[in-house]
């Protein structure tokens, strides 16, 4: 038993938080308010510093497989708010060839990605509650497969070299890397400005040679892709909700009301008490699913516990976080604001705490 | 990082089940089913005590000289843990918290006399802490010892003596010095329960519990009882609770009970071809249990790893009490809703279910959430300590 971080893990820590507080400040967040929310600059400088590298092998340039090295890149993104969405890419395409694939042309992508080159994911897809069994169809004629179907939620599609498309076909579900000019991407406006998009495939062409995964893993490779997704979007929302803790505590420790700082206030503290106990249940149940899939290729459970933790988290600790703030809460020139849009994106992607629950009571009460 | 047990400590807990099954025999079982003995005390139960002693068990991280074997912390937890799954009402406030604190602050004569004979399974301890007017206030407590010629003499009332209706000694907090701060007066002395000045009188709970006024009258200890410096107490009862609050909150029985309580539910009929477990509802609130189970014994292994480096933060030991002590309180009501009525029939007919453990438990589990410390001042602690918030007024 050992929960302490690597002296690797804090120095990944320590310099992640250097170059992301220059690069999220308030001015220049801001500038993503309203339009296409991607920094460029600050992908290549992550790249440069070796982060798109982090939970890959080192034979691809990758600094070693551990996922909670990766787990805490997507903390610090989402502790600083950063303009970038790098799910789909880091772990859905990247995460999946390097467990899945192999094909020497597919390993190649790894080194590409970790260059800077962008890939993303379309999995989930308008109504269908089970990501793993997809609308979109494949029809294998000879050596091509025929693509169609509607994906949405996907990330920074439009500037993606290629695509991971789920779909399901007479030989199971299939992984399949669509090139992007192939598909027609339409930008959706959600709540949280993130590059989100819907992804049409009309008919769309294809070698059988893009199918990233060895004949009948389709659907393993799926479940794992699905799994570490939530676990990683899980590390996210701890980010997200660690960071408003800290300003709950910030906030409430200067703010002076009746002659005296309103953090004195029980009522106040023991709100802002109960966040931090949620946001470290967060954090165990985050390092237990992301060590365990170290391991296992499936960890549906830890998963499904990780995602449902996140989800309440989000809920509960964006709530208070406003409430304790009170008007500078919800004030614009303030910080707060961009978490709890966030938290909100994180509490529903991948699955409400309430659909998770579902699922996992039912793997409970059946065969396991 | 690693958060999974090693093939060691698998191996430790399989081999204790097995322990346990041998141990526990029909006739302890039968002593624990009658309410004067639900917390131990009887003729079986101090016979298993001294068994596990002997064997080796109770003292599983602690020294060499006091009879251990300097194992991990969490080797001690998963011992703990897996008694308690047994149901044994293991005497975990003596072998867990107080015993280690005698171990390490106590006189000679304690360290040879008391901690050894804690390891063997041969003592148990009541806890004398609370009084009649300080309960959460426990630095108010006027309980007093007077320095004489050769020792103390000790006078005063304490509430919620738990167990001293078969402990061997108290482990009493005294004032000492009445000029100083609140906090600053205190010791702590080790006082035996044959003491003609002893005395108690019951006090029965809503859990079938019973607890104890105790009184002490005219008590003349020796100065071999005082534990760690003289009006330095208050250091030893802090770090006691830490201890203390970690123990209240094993994982093990909670995740026993849900285990049972899935398995019942697998196989309880509701109509010809649906059983209990089918019921979407049903399966919701043992997700919701499992969710919790799974933080909780995170959160427990983490303060045990953070216990072997010797460093138990204020912060996290008011975590784990708070979340556990909620969190048992909701449990047992999602998994009581799941067996419904049946839950709430006691020990005594054919259709009693689970040998009526939940309509016990959820009756013993409110006293978690203000003993050991009420949940609002480990709030306080964790906003402190945790979050570096200003104290509260």
């Amino acid at each position: 038993m050992d929960f302490s971080e690597l002296s690797h893990q804090s120095e990944i820590r320590d310099s992640l938080d250097k170059i992301l507080s220059e690069h999220c400040s308030q001015e220049c967040l801001k500038e993503y308010d309203s339009n296409f929310k991607h920094d460029e600059n600050l992908l290549s400088l992550l790249s440069s510093n070796g982060f798109l590298g982090l939970g890959l092998n080192k034979k691809y340039g990758g600094s070693g497989e551990d996922l909670y090295d990766l787990g805490i890149l997507f903390e610090r993104l989402g502790y600083h708010a950063a303009p970038l969405s790098l799910s789909g890419c880091l772990v859905d395409v990247a995460q999946t060839i390097q467990k899945f694939s192999n094909k020497e042309s597919s390993k190649i992508i790894l080194s590409s990605i970790i260059a800077g080159e962008i890939y993303t994911s379309a999995i989930l897809e308008p109504f269908n509650q089970d990501p793993e069994n997809p609308i979109t169809t494949a029809i294998i004629e000879d050596d091509q497969l025929i693509i169609s179907g509607t994906k949405y939620l996907s990330e920074i599609s439009s500037i993606a070299k290629s695509i991971l498309i789920s779909a399901n076909s007479n030989e199971g579900v299939l992984l399949v890397l669509v090139d992007s000019d192939q598909v027609q991407t339409t930008e959706l406006t959600s709540t949280a400005n993130s590059p989100l998009f819907k992804v049409e495939l009309d008919s769309v062409r294809v070698d059988r040679e893009s199918i990233i995964h060895e004949k009948g893993r389709g659907l393993e490779a799926l479940r794992y892709l699905i799994q570490i997704n939530m676990v990683m979007r899980s590390y996210i929302a701890l980010g997200v909700t660690e960071k408003m803790t800290s300003l709950i505590a910030g906030y409430t420790s200067e703010r002076e009301q009746f002659g005296r700082v309103i953090g004195t206030f029980q009522a106040v503290s023991h709100r802002a008490a109960d966040c931090f106990i949620e946001l470290e249940c967060l954090r165990l149940v985050n390092q237990q699913a992301s060590i365990n899939l170290n391991t296992s290729l499936d960890c549906e459970n830890d998963a499904l516990v990780s995602k449902i933790w996140a989800g309440n988290a989000c809920h509960k600790i964006s709530y208070s976080a406003q409430h304790l703030h009170g008007g500078m809460g919800v004030d614009k020139d303030y910080v707060l604001w961009r978490y709890c849009l966030l938290a909100k994106e994180c509490e529903l992607i991948n699955g409400s705490s309430s659909q998770n629950i579902d699922r996992l009571g039912e793997n409970l009460t059946t065969n396991q | 990082m690693l958060i999974q047990l090693n093939q060691k400590q698998i191996k430790l807990q399989n081999e204790l089940q097995e322990y346990f099954e041998n141990l526990i025999t029909p006739a302890l079982k039968s002593e624990l089913n009658q309410p004067e003995y639900f917390e131990g005390g009887g003729p079986e139960f101090k016979k298993a005590m001294r068994t596990m002693g002997s064997d080796g068990w109770i003292g599983l991280s602690w020294k060499k000289e006091f009879g251990g074997k300097e194992l991990s912390s969490i080797e001690q937890y998963i011992f703990v843990e897996t008694v308690m799954r047994t149901g044994f009402p293991f005497p975990f406030l003596t072998t867990e918290s107080v015993g280690p604190m005698i171990a390490e602050h106590g006189s000679e004569w304690a360290k040879e006399e008391i901690a050894t004979k804690i390891l063997k399974g041969e003592l148990i301890f009541g806890i004398g802490y609370s009084e009649p007017n300080s309960g959460t206030d426990l630095a108010s407590l006027q309980t007093k010892a007077i320095k004489q010629a050769d020792g103390y003499l000790i006078n005063g009332q304490k509430m919620w003596t738990s167990l001293a209706n078969f402990s061997d000694y108290i482990w009493l907090a005294t004032r000492t010095d009445f000029e100083a701060k609140n906090h600053k007066g205190i010791s702590m002395f080790i006082v035996p329960t044959d003491d003609p000045g002893f005395s108690m009188s019951a006090i029965n709970t809503l859990g079938d519990v019973r607890t104890n006024a105790t009184f002490y009258d005219n008590i003349h200890v020796p100065e071999t009882h005082l534990v760690g410096e003289l009006n330095q107490g208050w250091s030893l009862i802090t770090s006691q609770l830490n201890l203390e609050r970690l123990a209240l909150v094993n994982h093990g029985p909670v995740e026993e009970l849900y285990k049972d309580v899935l398995k019942t539910a697998r196989s309880t009929k509701i109509n010809k071809d649906k059983y209990l477990s089918d019921l979407s509802w049903v399966k919701h609130n043992f997700a919701q249990v499992h969710s919790g189970i799974e933080a909780l014994k995170l959160i427990c292994w983490k303060q045990t790893w953070i216990m072997e480096s010797g460093q138990l933060n204020m912060a996290e030991a008011s975590v784990a009490k708070v979340y556990g002590s909620e969190f048992f309180i909701e449990a047992y009501r999602l998994m009581m809703e799941i067996m419904g009525e049946l839950s709430i029939l006691k020990n005594d007919s054919e259709l009693t279910i689970l040998n009526a453990r939940l309509e016990r438990m959820y009756r013993t589990a409110s006293i978690l959430t203000f003993g050991g410390g009420t949940n609002e001042v480990q709030r306080d602690i964790i906003a402190m300590a945790g979050l570096l918030m200003p104290r509260t007024r």
